[in-house]
């Protein structure tokens, strides 16, 4: 049994870091389909089926889940998806 | 107003009418906007957790922001380029400034959005110009560059 100052705490901190995060894209009225869409194909290099899958996800459902993975490349991405300003944020994936 | 496509992938706007000219004029003072809800949606936030938001201000926010200022610059040089010929005016859009385009053009539609606190039932709605009501100049204007934009977006396609 660990003791309660024992390193244990830090490895699950660690190992929360390495969990995949979810790079969410919102809904919005303003932007276009067709910007959405390309936008998608650009920053992430899907197909053209994919990106309109992920774009009606958005515009249907409210929001989709467009990539999943390691936390600093998602900053990378939501990034690159503000840019273009698509409404996109991360959020830890439920295990 | 007439579009097309040059050889060398440019977007050429002719026969635009000073009206038009002048919404294109606006392009970049439009995307400029200060309002609090047009800036809260330029850059919102990345996330619920309150430190990668604190980093995001400090570290990403800045580059957005510069980002953005060239974006609207690109355009306004551009437009300064507009030509008059014969009863309107012709702009030549430069392949390598479509993206520039596109963001400024985005940039406007959504601040135009935000300021009049337009929802999607009102950006479906089909209006005319009119000076004298402030909205529906807003929708017209908002549904023009939208136009524009998706000229864009096909050409890259």
């Amino acid at each position: 049994m660990p003791s309660l100052d024992s390193p244990e705490i830090e490895t699950q901190d660690a190992a929360g870091l390495d969990a995949p995060w979810n790079v969410v894209v919102h809904n919005d009225p303003v932007n276009l389909m067709s910007y959405v869409t390309l936008i998608f194909r650009r920053v992430f290099g899907f197909s053209r089926e994919k990106a309109e899958h992920h774009m009606l996800e958005v515009h249907q459902r409210g929001r989709s889940i467009v990539w999943t993975g390691g936390r600093e490349k998602a900053e990378l991405f939501v990034q690159q998806l503000q840019s273009h300003l698509l409404l996109a944020t991360l959020e830890k994936a439920q295990p | 107003m007439r579009l097309q496509a040059t050889e060398e992938g440019d977007l050429l706007v002719e026969e635009i009418p000073p009206f038009l000219l002048q919404l294109i004029r606006d392009i970049p003072v439009r995307a400029g906007s200060n309002h609090p809800r047009a800036e809260a949606r330029f850059f919102p936030d990345p996330s619920i957790d309150d430190d990668l938001v604190e980093d995001w201000k400090a570290f990403v926010q800045p580059e957005l922001l510069t980002l953005f200022q060239a974006d609207r610059e690109t355009v306004r040089a551009d437009v300064r380029g507009a030509r008059e010929e014969g009863g309107g005016f012709s702009l030549r859009i430069p392949k390598n400034h479509s993206d520039a385009w596109l963001g400024a053009l985005n940039q406007a539609r959504l601040a135009i959005a935000e300021e009049g606190g337009f929802e999607e039932n009102d950006i479906a709605e089909d209006v005319s110009p009119d000076p004298e009501d402030p909205r529906a100049m807003a929708l017209f204007q908002l549904g023009f560059y939208g136009f524009l934009q998706e000229c864009l977006v096909r050409m890259q396609d």
